[in-house]
């Protein structure tokens, strides 16, 4: 794959599924239609923590319209969702509620109308206890346990090296703890599954989700049927960002219990309050951070300690503990490093995945240290990183080494280049203050600590000469199925307009895991790449015979068959299909990818982790409005080293989207709480970036090669996020000469800073 | 009650309740489900429809002020001959889309912008997609795409 001559891969093709998109044809969950469509609405606590003492429904009932009221002991099966360990979380609130949002009864209704009717209808006596709310709290010795197990979700350790002894021989030690917020999702579209029984004996879901094999065992198990029985096919899904993998569960299983009872179609669709209160947000932190440092800027130790805000129920905050852990330390060649990550329980929405998983919070710490240590060393802070950057033969934090496809210091040098050629408006206007930050960042590609990363993929080239391509990863607007429609095409030497991808229907591929971890290029690209080999196997066998030749005489290209010394002699390729098939040649391959396996040290986590990293430096310009805190961004660089690019256009919309959330998170978005209460649950009062917000995001890719992805790559979805936020953050320093230790560093925060320090 | 009205070029004639939303009555009634809900309060712009060329949040809306209006919702933009208008176009080489939820609501404010401005600024682009939430693109493509999609048009009749 090295070295060779590209077709479709590393070109701009369209999305393969704009067209629908484009023209309002896509279908998502909600515009399913069913004439007996039944539409279900749950209840939810208005309060933080409570005994639920009674549900009386019988008001409900005899709301016109209303259907059935699903109650916890209506599902057969476990009443549980959560995708790893503890599995502590009830479909619905059965004795305990512990978050306001959480829903405790799901009302059937021919309507959305009369659902909502019937739901503010039923009785619900609910007990309040003092709910807990911060991470101190969960932590105080006499807290009230939220769960059986105590208050802590999960506390692991990174330890590498000695380093006590790098403090007490360093020149410098510097110390500071940060806080993030809260961030939510804010998909335009909402969480939405559609249960429908086909008459098959089966429970079909059609789900706007992340992950569809997450949610066919949780169906299955709360439905106490065999797994074989639950088909989820992935409808067009509106954005996701990690939002809709445990969400999507919890709603699916809901919807599938309600469809069963009735014998009819069941859509949930959340409302745009449910979607905030009601799904998971990306988890608060409070991160201590020390660091240890010889005069010339070599950084010989760090001690971390990271607190995550879990919220009521563990979710997915043992991986992104786990995530925050493993790359807190920055990408940096550090040889004493110690870590702990701890994710807490509170009496708030749960946390889970949000493009970015952890790594946002820490980079933000990391890279706001970094600044304070090159200001500590009167050093340039680009020099800093560029001397403790980590290179190909290198030891990351967790002593993994990768001989190749480490391009940080490409990245650095590209912005030092950049800024060479950049200049800030002067300063001499009293109004504004100027200036520019920088930070970089790595980020895991791959399930890496998570476990197993497998994923499957199905190719099948019809007699005409098109391609079908399955997989069990999900389009999420990311633009994975145009990526895998490129591989195949770039395989099979056929034309992108001839190649269909088909959204993941759980029944034709191989259990794939979630899609996450910005891994569908990477592990998935390689699942179609195999499938694609070996049909093409097939389809090059039989050239062969057709030009009396050898196999290796014959490349695939633009829809022929041709012989590599003569690109004048071919058969078109719809005319080797057919042969292919009567002479009875598979034309189908279900394929399967396996990531290398993660094998580290359990109590240190020491080893190998993931199969590769994605580097980045972003370098982030802003103006400072002295009178009114405005903060308006001038310039952005974001400089990637993401392997083999397969789509450039895509790539850039990639950093492009996540560069704009990495800004929100810095500067705009805050969940607001009044006694646990969510009290921002809209898009007026919680303010995502609009057009008037988005930053002048310059996207820059430094190619390496990737060992382990087809052709190359690696991946992009995530990390750009952290780059964006936390080069925000020191932009804002750099203009103010204030050091803000809390995201987001909003118009507010800045103009009282500025204020204060006048 | 019976309103009448036309959407996308036909004519329409059908009973509503009063309390019907128009996002309801065009995704339920009419089966136009490309005129997508994101929040029912008007924050997203994702139900957005053109009423005599005006865009307009369909869920804050009801019905019966449909009444006589010319309406368009994003069904209508593609030719009969399945051709897509250059704004769709342009949406789809500029990669303007991503998950494509806010694209239906986005592509007709477009359309109102360059009807009343052909050759809009940037600042005047960001002014007429200011209603317009998308979470996943970051909006630079999607100004891309109106820059496009004006030249293109060239204040030709959209």
């Amino acid at each position: 794959m090295r070295n060779q001559e590209l077709v479709q891969v590393g070109k701009s093709a369209l999305k393969v599924d704009g067209r629908e998109l484009v023209t309002g044809k896509a279908k998502f969950s909600g515009d399913f239609n069913f004439p007996d469509l039944l539409h279900g609405y749950a209840c939810r606590s208005k309060i933080a923590a409570g005994y639920i003492k009674d549900i009386d429904i019988s008001q409900a009932l005899k709301v016109p319209g209303i259907v059935d009221v699903v109650l916890p002991k209506d599902i057969l099966g476990g009443n549980i969702v959560g995708i790893l360990p503890p599995y502590d979380q009830p479909v619905l609130a059965d004795k305990e509620i512990r978050y306001a949002g959480e829903s405790f009864c799901l009302v059937v209704g021919t309507s959305v109308r009369a659902a909502k009717a019937g739901a503010r209808v039923v009785i619900a006596t609910i007990e309040p206890i003092p709910p807990i709310l911060t991470i101190d709290e969960a932590l105080a010795k006499d807290a009230r346990k939220i769960h059986a197990a105590g208050n802590i979700t999960v506390s692991k350790k990174l330890i590498k090296g000695d380093c006590a002894k790098a403090f007490a021989e360093s020149d410098v030690i510097l110390e500071d703890t940060f806080e993030t917020s809260n961030q939510e999702h804010a998909y335009l579209e909402t969480e939405v599954v559609c249960a429908v029984p086909y008459g098959d004996g089966r429970i079909t879901v059609h789900a706007s989700c992340q992950s569809p094999f997450h949610i066919r065992g949780h169906i299955a198990a709360n439905l106490n049927v065999p797994v074989a029985n639950v088909k989820v096919v992935q409808a067009y899904t509106g954005g996701s960002f990690g939002g809709k993998d445990d969400t999507a569960t919890e709603i699916g299983s809901l919807a599938a219990v309600a469809a069963v009872r009735q014998g009819k179609p069941v859509m949930i669709s959340n409302e745009r309050e449910e979607s905030i209160v009601g799904s998971t947000l990306r988890h608060a932190s409070r991160i201590h951070y020390r660091i240890a440092a010889k005069k010339d800027g070599t950084i010989t130790g760090k001690e971390i300690k990271i607190l995550l805000d879990g919220g009521a129920y563990a979710a997915e905050s043992p991986f992104v503990a786990m995530k925050a852990l493993i790359h807190s330390a920055g990408p940096y060649k550090i040889d004493n490093i110690k870590v702990e990550s701890t994710a807490l329980y509170t009496n708030k929405t749960y946390c889970g995945a949000f493009r970015g998983f952890g790594v946002p919070q820490v980079t933000f710490a990391s890279e706001s240290m970094m600044d304070e240590l090159a200001k500590k060393l009167k050093m340039d802070p680009l020099e800093l990183r560029r001397k403790n950057a980590l290179k190909p033969g290198d030891l990351n934090a967790t002593s993994q080494v990768f001989q190749e496809s480490v391009g940080l210091i490409e990245t650095i040098d590209k912005v030092i280049d950049l800024n060479r050629s950049y200049t800030l408006p002067s300063k001499k206007q009293d109004r504004y203050l100027y200036g520019t930050g920088f930070a970089s960042m790595y980020q895991g590609i791959s399930n890496g600590a998570e476990g197993i990363d497998v994923v499957g993929a199905s190719v099948q080239v019809m007699q005409d000469g098109s391609a079908l391509v399955g997989i069990g990863l999900t389009e999420l607007g990311q633009g994975s199925r145009t990526v895998f429609a490129q591989i195949a095409a770039e395989v099979l030497g056929i034309s992108l307009d001839k190649i269909s991808v088909k959204q993941v229907d759980t029944d034709t591929v191989h259990d794939s895991g979630p899609t996450v971890a910005s891994r569908s290029t990477t592990v998935g690209g390689m699942a179609v790449y195999k499938a694609a080999g070996e049909v093409k196997r097939s389809l090059l066998k039989m050239a062969a015979l057709m030009f009396k030749t050898e196999e290796n005489n014959i490349i695939l290209k633009d829809n022929f068959a041709q012989l590599v010394f003569d690109e004048n002699a071919k058969i078109p390729l719809n005319d080797v299909c057919v042969a292919a098939y009567w002479t009875g040649f598979p034309l189908m391959n279900l394929s399967f990818s396996k990531a290398p396996e993660a094998k580290y040290d359990q109590d240190t986590t020491q080893g190998n982790i993931y199969i590769a990293y994605n580097y980045g430096t972003h370098m982030m310009s802003v103006r400072i409005d002295k009178l009114t805190g405005e903060v308006k961004v001038l310039k952005h660089l974001a400089v990637h080293d993401a392997g083999k690019v397969v789509n450039p256009k895509a790539f850039e919309g990639q950093v492009e989207g996540a560069s704009l959330t990495g800004f929100g998170l810095a500067h705009l978005e805050k969940i607001q709480y009044r006694e646990g209460v969510i009290i921002n649950p809209n898009l007026a009062d919680y303010a995502v970036p609009t057009i008037k917000d988005r930053i002048p995001s310059e996207t820059i890719s430094i190619e390496t090669y990737n060992p382990t992805g087809p052709y190359g790559v690696k991946g992009i979805g995530e990390p750009p996020v952290s780059g964006a936020a936390a080069s925000f953050a020191n932009a804002v320093a750099k203009a103010t000469g204030i050091r803000f230790k809390k995201l987001p560093i909003t118009r507010q925060v800045i103009l009282e800073a500025i204020n204060r320090k006048k | 009650m019976l309103i009448e009205f036309i959407c996308n070029g036909k004519e329409i004639s059908v009973d509503v309740l009063a309390e019907m939303r128009a996002l309801d009555l065009i995704r339920n009634e009419l089966l136009l489900t490309g005129t997508k809900c994101g929040c029912s309060k008007g924050e997203c712009g994702s139900c957005t429809i053109l009423v005599d060329g005006i865009p307009e949040c369909s869920c804050l809306l009801l019905a019966p002020k449909l009444q006589g209006k010319v309406i368009t919702t994003i069904e209508g933009l593609e030719g009969a001959d399945g051709e897509l208008h250059p704004i769709q176009q342009a949406f789809l080489e500029e990669g303007a889309v991503q998950c494509g939820f806010c694209t239906p609501g986005m592509i007709l404010s477009t359309k109102a912008l360059l009807k009343k401005n052909p050759a809009p600024t940037v600042t005047e682009i960001e002014e007429g997609l200011s209603g317009n939430i998308c979470r996943c693109t970051g909006y630079t493509k999607i100004i891309k795409a109106v820059q496009f999609a004006a030249l293109k048009l060239k204040g030709s009749e959209i």
